[in-house]
C-alpha cells in the first residue's frame, strides 16, 4: 500500500478495484542484487551511464589539454568528422565496399560449412575423413596466408575475399560438427521407428534440430569476419574502410582513424543486431521455452 | 492381426556391449518370450537388467548378440515403421506444431495429405490434445508432450508399439492420465504393445502379460498373467480393489527383492 501513496504523490486513496490491482506489491529489489535479473529501466539507464561516461571522460581529457589533441581529437570532431566523410568524400562507397566483402567471403563459407559440418556431425565416417584436415587449419592463422594470396591472386578482391574465407570457414565447419553432433540421439531414433532413411533423418531431423545453433555460430563467427576484413584491408588495399584509415595515417588524420574505427564498431552492432532479428524471426518455438 | 497369435517372438536372444580393450557386459542372456497380437506385454525387472536392451532390439536400434527378434513372421532387421518407439525422454520436434508432429510418420512414408491430414486429427484427439494441435511442444507440460509422442507413433500405424518407461518422468496423477489412456489406445486402435517400466502398479495396471527379467545377465525369470482383472480394466481406482491385485503386487515386489539382494 505504501508503494501506491509514494506512487501517486498524494496520499489521496484510490478507488477499491484499482487498490486491489496494485496492492500485490513485490518488495523493492535492491540495485545489487546478487544474480537477480535487473529490469528494463535498469538495464537501459546503465548502457546509457557507461558510454556517458566513456565519452565525457575523453571530452574532458580534451578539454582540459591533458592529451594531445592531434593524437586524441575531442570526440564532437571525430563526430563531425565521421559526418563530413560520408557526406562530401564518399566514404559510404568505401563503408559498401567492405560490407560487401564481408557478406560474399562469408556467404561463400557458410556455403560450404553449413552442409560439410552437418555431414560430419552426422556421419562419423565423413568427420574421420575432413576432421583431421579441418583441424589441422584452424592452427594457422589466417593472416599469415596474406603474402602468398598477394602473389596468387595479386591486389584485386580475389585475395581478400579469400583471407576472410580462410579465416572464417574452419572454425565455422568445427562449431556446426559440434552442435550437429549434440542434437539429442532420442530424435534420430525416433525419426528412424517412424521409417525414416538415412537421409530424411539428416534432412528432416538433424538439419532443424540444429539450425537454431548454426544461426548462432554464424553471428559469432561473422564478428570474426570484420576482423580479418579489416586486417586485408589495411595490409592491402586501396578501398574499403581500413584503406581509408591507413591513408589517413599518412596523412595524420586522427579523427579520420576514430571515424572509421566508430563506423565499423556499429557495422558489426548492426550486423549483430541483425542476426539476433533473423533469430527471433526463424525460430518461434524457441520465444516460449522454460 | 487377429488376437491371441503371436505378433513378435523373441528367440534364444543375448546381447553383449563391446567397452573397448576387449572388455564386455553381458547385457541379456537367452531371453525367450511371445507377445501376442493385439496384447499388452509388460517386461518388467530391477534397474540394469536389461529391459531397455531388449526393447531396443525389438526396435531393430540394437543388434542381438545371438538369437533372433521376429515381427508376425518376419526377421527384424534394423528399424521400421512397422514397430514404432516412444521413450523416455522427449522427443518432440521443437520446430513443428504439434499437428505436424504428428504428421511427421506419415509425410516421410508417402501418406497423401489428405489422409494425413484426416488421421492426425483422429489421432490428436484420441490423446486429448485437440485444442494444441497448432501449439509448438515447447508450449506444452511433459505429460503433453509425451502425448504427441504417442499420438505421432500411432499415427504411423505401427503393428507394435514399443515404449521404453513412457511415463517415467511424469508425476503421479499424470501418470495414472497416461496409463488409463493406454488402455484406451489398446482397445480403440488394436495396437500390439511392449511396456517396459519398473513400477509394480504400472505393471499390474497395463499388462495383459508381464515378462519378468532377473539382473546380470537379463534372463526370463518368470512369465506372469494377471488373471485376476478377467481382462481389461479401464480405470485404475477400479483395479486395486480387486482382490488379488494385492497378492500380485506383494508377489512382484519379493521377485524385485530377491533380484535386487543378489547383487549386494
Ligand atoms: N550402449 C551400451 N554400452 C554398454 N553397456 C550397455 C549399453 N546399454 C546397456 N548396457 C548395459 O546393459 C545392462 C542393461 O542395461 P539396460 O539399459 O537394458 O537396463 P534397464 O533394465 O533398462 O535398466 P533401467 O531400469 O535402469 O533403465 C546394463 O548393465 C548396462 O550397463
Ligand atoms: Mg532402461
Amino acid at each position: 500500500m505504501t508503494e501506491v501513496q509514494e506512487r501517486s504523490g498524494a496520499p489521496h486513496t484510490l478507488p477499491d478495484h484499482d487498490r486491489s490491482a496494485v496492492t500485490p506489491t513485490m518488495p523493492r529489489k535492491p540495485i545489487f542484487g546478487l544474480r537477480t535479473p535487473v529490469g528494463r529501466p535498469q538495464r537501459v539507464t546503465s548502457a546509457v551511464a557507461v558510454w556517458a561516461l566513456f565519452f565525457g571522460v575523453w571530452m574532458l581529457a580534451s578539454a582540459s589539454g591533458l592529451v594531445n589533441e592531434l593524437l586524441v581529437p575531442a570526440p564532437q570532431q571525430v563526430f563531425a568528422t565521421t559526418w563530413d566523410l560520408f557526406a562530401h568524400r564518399g566514404f559510404g562507397s568505401d563503408v559498401l565496399i567492405s560490407i560487401g566483402r564481408v557478406v560474399v567471403a562469408f556467404a561463400m563459407a557458410c556455403a560450404v560449412a553449413i552442409p560439410l559440418g552437418v555431414m560430419m556431425g552426422s556421419f562419423p565416417a565423413v568427420e574421420a575423413f575432413f576432421n583431421p584436415f579441418v583441424s589441422a587449419w584452424r592452427y594457422l592463422p589466417a593472416p599469415s596466408f596474406i603474402p602468398i594470396l598477394l602473389m596468387w591472386f595479386g591486389t584485386g578482391e580475389a585475395p581478400k575475399l579469400a583471407l576472410l574465407f580462410i579465416g572464417v570457414i574452419f572454425f565455422l565447419i568445427t562449431l556446426i560438427m559440434d552442435h550437429t553432433k549434440n542434437v539429442r540421439e532420442e530424435l534420430v531414433e525416433t525419426a528412424l521407428t517412424l521409417g525414416a532413411k538415412r537421409a530424411t533423418v539428416v534432412r528432416k531431423v538433424i538439419f532443424p534440430a540444429v539450425l537454431p545453433d548454426v544461426v548462432v555460430a554464424m553471428r559469432q563467427m561473422l564478428a570474426m569476419a570484420w576482423t580479418y576484413l579489416v586486417i586485408a584491408e589495411i595490409v592491402a588495399s586501396t578501398t574499403g574502410i581500413g584503406a581509408m584509415m591507413m591513408r589517413a595515417r599518412r596523412f595524420l588524420k586522427t579523427d579520420e582513424i576514430l571515424a572509421g574505427i566508430i563506423v565499423i564498431g556499429a557495422l558489426g552492432l548492426l550486423f549483430d543486431l541483425l542476426f539476433a532479428l533473423i533469430y527471433r524471426w526463424a525460430f518461434p518455438y524457441l520465444r516460449t521455452q522454460r | 492381426m487377429s488376437g491371441g497369435q503371436s505378433a513378435l517372438g523373441v528367440r534364444h536372444v543375448s546381447k553383449s556391449f563391446d567397452l573397448g580393450k576387449g572388455r564386455t557386459v553381458e547385457a541379456v542372456r537367452d531371453v525367450t518370450f511371445d507377445v501376442e497380437g493385439n496384447s499388452i506385454c509388460v517386461l518388467l525387472g530391477p534397474s540394469g537388467c536389461g529391459k531397455s536392451t531388449v526393447l531396443r532390439m525389438m526396435a531393430g536400434l540394437e543388434t542381438p548378440t545371438s538369437g533372433e527378434i521376429a515381427i508376425g513372421g518376419r526377421h527384424v532387421d534394423g528399424p521400421g515403421r512397422d514397430r514404432g518407439m516412444v521413450f523416455q525422454a522427449y522427443t518432440s520436434f521443437d520446430w513443428l506444431s504439434v499437428r505436424s508432429n504428428v504428421e511427421f510418420g506419415m509425410k516421410i512414408n508417402g501418406v497423401p495429405a489428405a489422409e494425413r491430414r484426416e488421421r492426425a486429427e483422429r489421432f490428436i484427439q484420441l490423446v486429448g490434445l485437440g485444442k494444441f494441435a497448432d501449439a509448438y511442444p515447447s508450449q506444452l507440460s511433459g505429460g503433453m508432450r509425451q502425448r504427441v509422442a504417442i499420438a505421432r507413433t500411432l499415427a504411423n500405424g505401427p503393428e507394435v508399439l514399443l515404449m521404453d518407461e513412457p511415463f517415467g518422468a511424469l508425476d503421479a496423477e499424470t501418470r495414472w492420465l497416461m496409463q488409463e489412456l493406454m488402455i484406451d489406445v489398446a482397445e480403440k486402435t488394436d495396437t500390439t504393445m511392449v511396456i517396459v517400466t519398473h513400477d509394480l502398479e504400472e505393471a499390474i495396471f497395463l499388462a495383459d502379460k508381464i515378462v519378468f527379467l532377473s539382473s546380470h545377465p537379463g534372463r526370463v525369470k518368470k512369465e506372469i498373467v494377471p488373471t485376476f482383472k478377467s481382462g481389461r480394466v479401464a480405470d485404475k481406482e477400479q483395479l486395486v480393489r480387486l482382490s488379488g491385485y494385492s497378492d500380485l503386487e506383494g508377489e512382484l515386489m519379493h521377485m524385485m527383492r530377491e533380484e535386487g539382494r543378489g547383487h549386494e
